[in-house]
């Protein structure tokens, strides 16, 4: 029963990933488009999904504190600066993204659409923290305690900080290439083709700082080569594709999006935090998990209901499927 | 430096926020119900027009409603993980539902229903707006049992130190949630209906070209506070009798309170287990708000012969009256809340052995931060929607209909209709 409710919660934070990856890719993708009706045209591009997009990392939320109520007070005060810097970015571009088309003066416009930019960044490097955090470990004491925030402060978690941005941005470029009208196809394609060496040196300088820290050697499990591999292979089949097949392009980059969760998955299973200094304090899955009778609830309860919530998400990417034209309504 | 009172200071500032634009967007949701099955019936413009018009005004507002909930969400992480760790088998499952049944269908739904205009059948788009409001209610119905369980822990056992479920109906039938949940429903509904009346009103004062939009607004505005005001009250004077008995030291006699008081002590050690003044004083003042508004009822006899925009002062009034539904709503959560100090859990955990173990320092620079941010936001956002108001009621930029836009009619317009 906990595996389930582990799986799920990465299953449903990596969806966060691959879909608000592409939100937060557009907002960070913005800075580099000139003139408010093109920046304006990207965001329609998310346009409908932008709300059903970042209610998945509340879902996960939701999930880590029903089912893992220990691990969500261990793991949120525990990368305080890290969760924290997430938090506000995904709050800068939530309010960002849809109040910008409200004031009807450019100049108020291309402020917002800078927060938007601020906050993607700040979203993706947050995240990319706490992931590279959970990679590390963390001083967890024999009370199940964390003291301190320094230990955020490696090398290490600085390059899976940035990594993420990478992975961020290159799904951002894909999802355009997707969205936007054809005639832009080719500029997308290539803005694909650039940023993705970028990724693939960023994903390089974090395995390489991983390898030579000996948190990271001693507690990550060998197998998290496959999720890595694969991360790898994502990326460059995105560069290949982006061309002529944006669809396939779009899902390899996601895949690469899925990936850091297998990794942290894969690499730290049956652990679900991982204590540095005290190899007894380290929180496995099992023990961070809510009692039976709580998962049982949430199970009869929820479980039920997740093909309606997938199948309202599913409803609305194929209503609004397909490039947007000059008949798209703008609302954002 | 001590952390708990920074970290209770900043989780009553974060929901006061929050509770602000949840109220205006569960009582607009419901009246753009009731607008918008108006117009599928009976096809006059003058309600697709509100819908545009009011539908504008409410989703400006409900961005900062999402934006403060996620952080309210991270909060009980980030500063209460001694409250996760003792009573989150049973306190996390309402929230865990919140999430996955009822917020995360409702932003879905929302996005189809904001780009769903013309493009989706009249039926469809209409059906996405109920399941957008019924959404929204089961939000605040799950949020108001995981808020009861708190001030009425029940259902529950506590094994090897920490609470365990055993009775997740009882979470339902708690004395403290479903008058509760009546409450704030109904004062939700009564500030929708506030917010129609006075932009309305004021818009109707500055001379806003759309009189029969207007008009409707203000009616329907002051109807709903007329008639949310009779449910509001009796569920909140209901509550007396059900939380008295449970909850001693808030509305409990002398004799109650003193014997509950012996009981904490004997049971946690000495301490102080007696609310604030604060929580009673505001008791006070939000009933003497209440009040005020039920006398709302004198303006319907005005709209005869439009006397209530001939004689001005009516409308005067009603454009200020707009505050008074949020100022008794934040006297009333304090009233709830701390009315029940020292607890996190009302006899079961103290917030002092709920708060996080981090330094002062951190939760100081995190709710400096994060209250600047919020109230930045929130300020901003209610700039942005009295500046929209006051833009009139005239083509927003939901719901356009594009068959009607010609490309010269685009280049006059302060916001193109098309991506181009």
């Amino acid at each position: 029963m906990e595996l389930a409710w582990y799986a799920a919660l990465g299953l449903v934070f990596a969806g966060y990933l691959v879909l608000g990856g592409y939100d937060y890719g557009v907002g960070l993708l913005l800075s580099g488009i000139r003139g408010d009706a093109q920046r304006r045209a990207a965001l329609t591009a998310v346009g409908p999904f932008f709300l059903g997009n970042e209610v998945w990392l509340v879902a996960s939320l939701g999930i880590l504190f029903g089912a893992f109520p220990r691990l969500e007070g261990e793991l949120l005060s525990g990368y305080y600066p890290a969760v924290v810097a997430a938090l506000v970015g995904v709050l800068l571009v939530t309010v960002g993204v849809q109040l910008r088309g409200r004031p009807a003066e450019p100049a108020s416009r291309a402020r917002w659409d800078r927060v938007v930019v601020a906050g993607s960044a700040l979203a993706a490097l947050g995240w990319g923290a706490v992931l590279g955090g959970l990679l590390q470990g963390l001083p967890l004491d024999a009370s199940g305690h964390v003291a301190g925030i320094g230990h955020l402060a490696t090398p290490f978690v600085a390059a899976t900080a940035i990594t993420l941005v990478t992975l961020v941005a290159v799904q951002g470029a894909t999802f355009l290439s997707l969205r936007m009208p054809a005639g832009q196809a080719t500029a997308r394609a290539d803005l694909v083709r650039r940023l993705v060496p970028v990724a693939l040196g960023a994903v390089g300088l974090a395995t390489l700082l991983g390898s030579l820290s000996a948190e990271v050697r001693a507690a990550v499990h060998p197998r998290v080569l496959v999720p890595l591999l694969l991360m790898a292979f994502a990326l460059l089949a995105a560069r290949l594709l982006a061309p002529r097949r944006a669809g396939w392009a779009f899902v390899a980059s996601s895949v690469a999006l899925l990936a850091p969760v297998l990794l942290v998955g894969m690499g730290r299973y049956p652990a679900a935090l991982v204590s540095t200094v005290d190899p007894a304090a380290t929180l496995t899955v099992a023990e961070a998990a809510a009692a039976p009778a709580t998962l049982r609830l949430l199970a009869w309860v929820a479980v039920p209901f997740v093909p309606v919530l997938i199948g309202f998400q599913a409803m609305s990417w194929w209503v609004f499927r397909g490039r947007i034209d000059g008949k798209a309504p703008v609302y954002w | 430096m001590d952390p708990l009172p920074l970290a209770r200071l900043q989780f009553a500032t974060t929901t006061s926020i929050h509770f602000l634009f949840v109220l205006v967007t569960l009582g607009l949701v419901t009246l753009l119900v009731y607008l918008q099955t108006a117009a599928f019936i009976t096809r006059k413009p003058v309600y697709e027009r509100m819908v545009r018009f009011w539908g504008t005004i409410y989703l400006i507002n409900y961005v900062l409603g999402i934006a403060t909930g996620i952080v309210m969400e991270f909060q009980f992480g980030l500063n209460w993980s001694g409250l996760s760790r003792y009573t989150g088998n049973v306190f996390g499952a309402p929230i865990a539902l919140e999430t996955l049944l009822a917020f995360f269908l409702e932003s879905t739904l929302l996005g189809m229903w904001i780009f769903g205009w013309h493009r989706l059948r009249r039926g469809a788009h209409l059906a996405l707006l109920y399941g957008v409001a019924i959404t929204a209610y089961l939000s605040a119905f799950f949020i108001m049992a995981a808020n009861a369980w708190l001030q009425h822990p029940v259902g529950y056992e506590v094994r090897d130190g920490i609470a365990h479920l055993t009775d997740f109906t009882a979470l339902l039938t708690n004395p403290t949630f479903t008058m509760a949940l009546g409450h704030v429903t109904s004062a939700a509904l009564l500030t929708g209906g506030m917010v129609l009346a006075s932009i309305s009103a004021w818009l109707m004062l500055r001379r806003s070209p759309d009189y029969e939009l207007l008009r409707k607004s203000l009616w329907i505005g002051l109807v709903t506070v007329t008639v949310a005001g009779v449910p509001l009250m009796g569920f909140g004077f209901a509550q007396f009798g059900a939380v008295g008995p449970v909850q001693p030291t808030k509305f409990g006699d002398d004799a109650a309170k003193a014997q509950a008081v012996a009981d904490f002590t004997a049971r946690f050690g000495p301490g102080d287990y007696l609310p604030p003044a604060y929580a009673n004083v505001s008791l006070g003042f939000m009933i003497l708000i209440g009040f005020t508004l039920a006398w709302s009822f004198v303006m319907l006899p005005l709209f005869y012969r439009d006397w209530i925009v001939r004689l001005k002062f009516p409308l005067v009034i009603v454009g200020l009256c707009l505050p008074l539904p949020f100022v008794a709503a934040i006297l009333g959560w304090l009233t709830r809340e701390g009315g029940r100090q020292p607890w996190a859990a009302y006899g079961l955990l103290k917030v002092e052995d709920a708060v996080s173990p981090i330094s002062g320092g951190v939760v100081l620079a995190s709710f400096l931060g994060f209250t600047a941010l919020l109230l930045t936001l929130a300020v901003t956002n209610w700039v942005l929607i009295a500046k929209r108001a006051a833009r009139g009621t005239a083509d927003p930029a939901l719901g356009r209909s594009l068959a009607d836009v010609t490309a010269e009619d685009d280049e006059r317009r302060p916001e193109p209709a098309l991506a181009r």
